[in-house]
């Protein structure tokens, strides 16, 4: 870290000559990028009201309170997207370690003030009706750690090919949010952090026998502390939570199936916003959240479906476009973002289709929430910022 | 370089996308066999639909309790919520209609919650609230001529409990009341909507009366709105309970006893309370208990009011909510000769063909025990003519007697054989008579041993020598007082000692002798069926609502009394009523066209501080068995507190029984003059009568 810090900040992180020489031709702003991440946040300003305006009526309360809310979060998220755009994607070797460290002192924050929303410890309320959830923000803070990490000690040894000792500090690094964050218990995003982690592994081109070899003795470490009984009882009880994440009188399946029925009522082209009997009787729990999608699904049908499907992979092709071109920092950040955003959304609409297990995590720009838009802003500006400084010419 | 690798994260986002677009395709467009909305609401609510008790009916099938339908206004909270001005507007012309103010009706209507307090509605938000039973047709009408008025308000039907016989057979049928939170601890069954028996047959033969209440099941939103109705289970009627009580020898016996006491009364005595308790003493089966003073079980219907149960429990009223009949229990005088007499005869204290002397009194350790008015008899008497002319002293000896011979066993070392005691016990005395009521109903009666006496000593002692000490200050008059002293000087020393006197005065049904007229009914049955103490019954059959007979309660036997039927024959052949007035209380039936085939003994008990109590146990028309023994198909206990002698009140109260049931001056009570033997046929009931 001191090392780290001691240097210019500013200093090429590459040891790519041709590179350095590149980043000197700014390119613009990737618009198609902050385009379709915004059409899906405004996608979900509609889908939110609608999920949300017959229950509050019933409640006899404001019917746009959630909207007002989720415009108010994406003008936040895009001030902050606005922030992080400008950032010289130099300065991430110094941000890296910085926002790694601070999520980590949030989450560390949440055992201490934290307060617990669907059976997930998970929040930290700042007043004002605003609470944050540590978790998303990690997920930023663990790429970039990661990331200038990779970069960083390839820069000090002249050679991209990262080293054993590379890849246990990586390890490390996954490790201490990822065990915080099983403590909350709050397992859809400890998968994103892996999955995100899993992304940055790949692109920082760590051999393949260490990403399977990770990845299975997870798996085998899971297997054996529960199986083992090394758990404690609560923690076992926390991971039962995990098949039951959201607390409702129902349980999952009422859930799933509440989700499904509103996916599939909505045939080819939807009953219209605001007019699904699913949406508007309020079947289906959690529904301006996780099971947003299924608001989608009903009103908007297939043809409104698979055009939020559509656009996330807009965005997914816009980050590996800018990763494809950005030096090696700025690349495995770029992929770890869309490592993350693919995995929550395909995650998220999964479960809304039957397709994947119920975990809490929240549809990316398109569900209420203000912390989840707040770190996907920042990630996409700080695509943005990756972006606007390429580390080569297309080739 | 790394583009292979991005290349791989492409091909990955790729994929993930193609699946979630052809899984989107199959669950919008391709799947055949889409989920639809079923049943899938949030949840299901249940509103009870409450089972109307089973009825009560009589030996002849005729109702002594049925229900009637009645009207209750009901209000769905939910409704008003969702009107604009949540309900205030038809809350304010309701509670006009129904004559409540506009804010309680708020408040009765508005679930409880964590910042409702009480009064609220404590069921769910979805239940109506029924916010007036019993509606008058006033409202009824307000409510549904108007409907566009009242959203939210509806009138519903529902049964409660009514007494065609008003306060007939009060204290035996007794009263429901509502479903208290302990009721509905101890039986899950149970819920707000239901009644549950409290007193009497009501109390005792609740699980049959009460039915099984169904359920209406609601569909209910995730914000708990009716969004539709699920299935219905109707309720279950309770079933019917046919009784051994005839509702004419009931009332004929009501009327019998509230007469003679007005009689009584108006001569000057006291006359406080009475019974009559008329039964069949070969099956055991009870056909009448009729208490005086009485109420009515109307007053509990729909709850009772504060002013109302204040009003019946005050000390005046006299407890009228207790039956005499059953739970009552005083000193039987002379009526108890039947079991003295059982008891000397059966254990060669007496013969039946001896004499012994009668004499106007005689002294029992030094205290003088006297006839009723001194009466005297020259010469010495048989059994017959004892009981006959009901002397007393004929009786003391024997008993004291028995005392004395018991207390040489015990100087002995040996143990007393307290006969009396033991023949008092055979025959029902000291134990509950046994009879379908609950228990805290049911007087067991009561006699003094050398046991008990000591047993209450070693309790009592303490306060008796505190109040010897003491001298009774409070007391103003000084005779007073100093019999009062002495009295506790005496329990304190020698309060534990059982006395030969203690043992007369229980041969002629004094001292601590107590019976209730049941069990002397009981008793005096056995004398006239060989010896068999019944448990008596009042319920006879159960019956559901298709008419089926469910369940047939018989009478059981409780125990055999040790007398010889030779010795029991003698004693009721001895209190056969002849023309003349031989026999004591016959005179009262001069006239009767039955009086000589009817007998009976008289009993004037003499209580401390009071006016006699009056007795006549009572059994005809008398008949005789294939066996020649003497048969009865009624025994008719009366019994008046405070009104003298038994010949003077009891027995002319009883008259006017027997002239019911054996139908003189009037059509008999019961079909031929008999009680009823085949139950009554229950018409199929779903339906009640409507008011």
């Amino acid at each position: 870290m001191t090392a780290l810090l001691a240097r210019d900040p500013r200093a090429p992180l590459d040891g790519d000559l041709v590179a350095i020489a590149s980043t000197r031709r700014r390119a613009s702003t990737d618009w198609i990028l902050v385009g379709s991440a915004f059409a899906l946040a405004c996608v979900g300003a509609l889908l939110v009201w609608s999920a949300t305006r017959s229950e509050q009526l019933g409640a006899h309360l404001d019917p746009q309170a959630y909207l007002y809310r989720h415009l108010l979060n994406m003008a936040i998220g895009g001030v902050l997207l606005g922030l992080a755009a400008r950032v010289d994607a130099r300065l991430l070797r110094l941000l890296g370690p910085i926002v790694y460290a601070m999520s980590l002192l949030g989450l560390a924050a949440v055992f201490v003030v934290g307060s617990t929303v669907n059976g997930a410890h998970a929040w930290i309320v700042v007043g004002g009706g605003f609470e944050l959830q540590p978790a998303e923000f990690m997920k930023l803070g663990l790429i970039l750690g990661m990331a200038v990490m990779f970069a960083q000690r390839g820069a000090e040894r002249q050679t991209i090919q990262p080293t054993s000792s590379d890849v246990l500090i990586a390890v490390a690094l996954i490790a201490v949010p990822l065990g915080m964050i099983m403590l909350q218990p709050d397992l859809g995003s400890a998968m994103v952090l892996c999955t995100a982690a899993l992304g940055v592994l790949i692109a920082a081109d760590v051999p393949a026998r260490w990403t399977v070899g990770l990845i299975s003795a997870g798996v085998a470490g899971v297997i054996f502390a529960v199986r083992m009984g090394v758990l404690a009882h609560y923690q076992l009880a926390r991971f039962a939570a995990f098949t039951h994440p959201n607390v409702d009188r129902q349980g999952v399946a009422y859930n799933i199936t509440q989700a499904h029925i509103a996916v599939a009522n909505g045939g080819w082209f939807g009953t219209g916003l605001f007019h699904g009997p699913q949406t508007n009787g309020a079947f289906v729990p959690e529904q301006q959240t996780d099971f947003v999608f299924s608001v989608a699904g009903e009103e908007l049908g297939f043809i409104g479906s698979i055009a939020i499907i559509g656009l996330f992979a807009v965005v997914c092709w816009r980050g590996l476009r800018i990763a494809r071109r950005a030096d090696r920092a700025g690349r495995l950040v770029a992929a770890g973002i869309v490592s993350w955003f693919a995995f929550q959304a395909f995650q998220n609409i999964g479960m809304n289709l039957g397709l994947t297990p119920v975990t809490g995590l929240p549809l990316p720009f398109v569900s209420y929430g203000g912390s989840s838009m707040f770190a996907e802003g920042i990630a996409v500006g700080l695509l943005v910022a990756i972006g606007r400084r390429p580390a080569r010419t297309d080739r | 370089m790394g583009d292979r690798r991005l290349r791989l994260l492409g091909v990955l986002v790729a994929s993930l996308v193609l699946t979630l677009s052809g899984r989107l395709y199959f669950v919008q467009v391709l799947d055949t066999n889409k989920p639809v909305q079923t049943a899938g609401y949030l949840h299901e609510g249940t509103i009870v639909l409450p089972a109307a008790r089973g009825q009560i009916v009589d030996d002849q099938g005729r109702p002594l309790i049925n229900d009637i339908a009645t009207h209750v206004v009901t209000v769905s909270w939910e409704t008003l919520q969702n009107q604009a001005d949540k309900g205030k507007a038809v809350l304010s012309k309701l509670a006009a209609l129904i004559g409540v103010t506009e804010h309680d009706l708020a408040q009765q209507t508005t679930p409880c919650g964590p910042k409702v307090p009480a009064p609220c509605w404590t069921g769910e938000p979805y239940q109506p609230v029924p916010v007036m039973t019993n509606a008058p047709d006033s409202v009824v009408l307000g409510v549904s001529e108007h409907r566009e008025d009242f959203p939210g308000v509806a009138v519903q039907t529902t049964t409660v409990r009514n007494y065609p016989g008003g306060s007939l057979a009060a204290q035996l049928l007794g009263y429901a009341g509502a479903v208290s939170a302990d009721d509905e601890k101890s039986d899950a069954t149970l819920n707000d909507a239901d009644t549950i028996g409290r007193a009497g047959l009501e109390e005792q033969y609740d699980s049959v009366l009460r039915g099984v209440d169904g359920a209406q099941t609601v569909l209910l939103d995730p914000r708990g709105q009716v969004v539709g109705n699920g299935k219905t289970q109707e309720p279950t009627q309770g079933d019917t309970l046919v009784t051994s009580i005839d509702a004419g020898v009931q009332a004929a016996a009501e009327k019998a006893l509230s007469d003679e006491i007005a009689a009584v009364r108006k001569s000057g005595k006291p006359a406080t309370s009475g019974a009559v308790v008329v039964m069949d003493p070969n099956t055991g089966r009870v056909i009448a208990a009729a208490s005086y003073p009485t109420y009515n079980p109307q007053l509990f219907v729909g709850g009772i009011s504060v002013a109302d149960y204040q009003k019946l429990t005050a000390p005046s009223a006299n407890d009228p909510l207790v039956g005499r009949a059953i739970s009552g229990q005083y000193a039987p005088g002379s009526t108890f000769k039947l079991i003295t007499a059982s008891s000397l005869v059966q254990n060669n204290e007496i013969s039946l063909t001896g004499h012994y002397p009668c004499p106007g009194s005689l002294s029992i350790d030094g205290r003088v025990k006297t006839n009723y008015d001194s009466e005297a008899f020259s010469y010495p008497l048989t059994l017959k003519q004892a009981l006959d002319v009901s002397c007393d002293t004929f009786f003391y000896a024997p008993a004291a007697q028995e005392y004395h011979t018991d207390q040489s066993k015990i100087d002995a070392g040996g143990q007393a054989s307290e006969f009396l005691q033991k023949t008092a016990a055979a025959f029902g005395i000291g134990t509950t008579p046994g009879v379908d009521l609950p228990k805290d109903e049911q007087a067991s009666g009561s006699y003094a041993d050398r046991e008990t006496r000591q047993a209450r000593w070693n309790t009592d002692k303490s306060t008796y020598c505190a109040q010897a000490a003491a001298g009774y200050p409070d007391v103003k008059d000084a005779a007073q007082r100093a019999y009062l002293t002495a009295l506790a000087k005496e329990n304190c020393t020698d309060g534990w000692r059982y006395r030969a006197g203690d043992n007369a005065d229980m041969a002629i049904g004094q001292g601590e002798t107590t019976v209730s007229p049941l069990q002397l009914a009981v008793a005096y049955s056995a004398m006239l069926n060989g010896g068999t103490i019944w448990n008596p019954t009042l319920g006879w059959a159960v019956v559901d609502k298709t008419g089926k007979v469910v369940k047939t309660i018989n009478p059981t036997v409780k125990s055999k009394v040790p007398t010889d039927r030779s010795t029991l024959n003698y004693i009721a052949n001895s209190l056969h009523f002849t023309a003349d007035h031989t026999v004591s209380g016959a005179l009262a039936f001069d006239g009767a066209p039955y009086k000589t085939s009817i007998g009976g003994k008289t009993g004037t008990a003499e209580v401390e501080g009071n006016q006699d109590t009056s007795w006549l146990a009572s059994w005809g028309p008398i008949g005789t068995d294939a066996a020649g023994n003497p048969t009865a198909r009624f025994v008719v206990v009366g019994m008046i507190e405070q009104a003298g002698t038994g010949a003077s009140a009891a027995a002319p109260m009883v008259r006017s029984v027997y002239n019911a049931l054996l139908g003189v001056g009037q059509a008999t009570a019961l079909p031929n003059a008999s009680a009823v033997t085949t139950l009554p046929a229950i018409v199929p009931s779903g339906q009640v009568a409507t008011r």
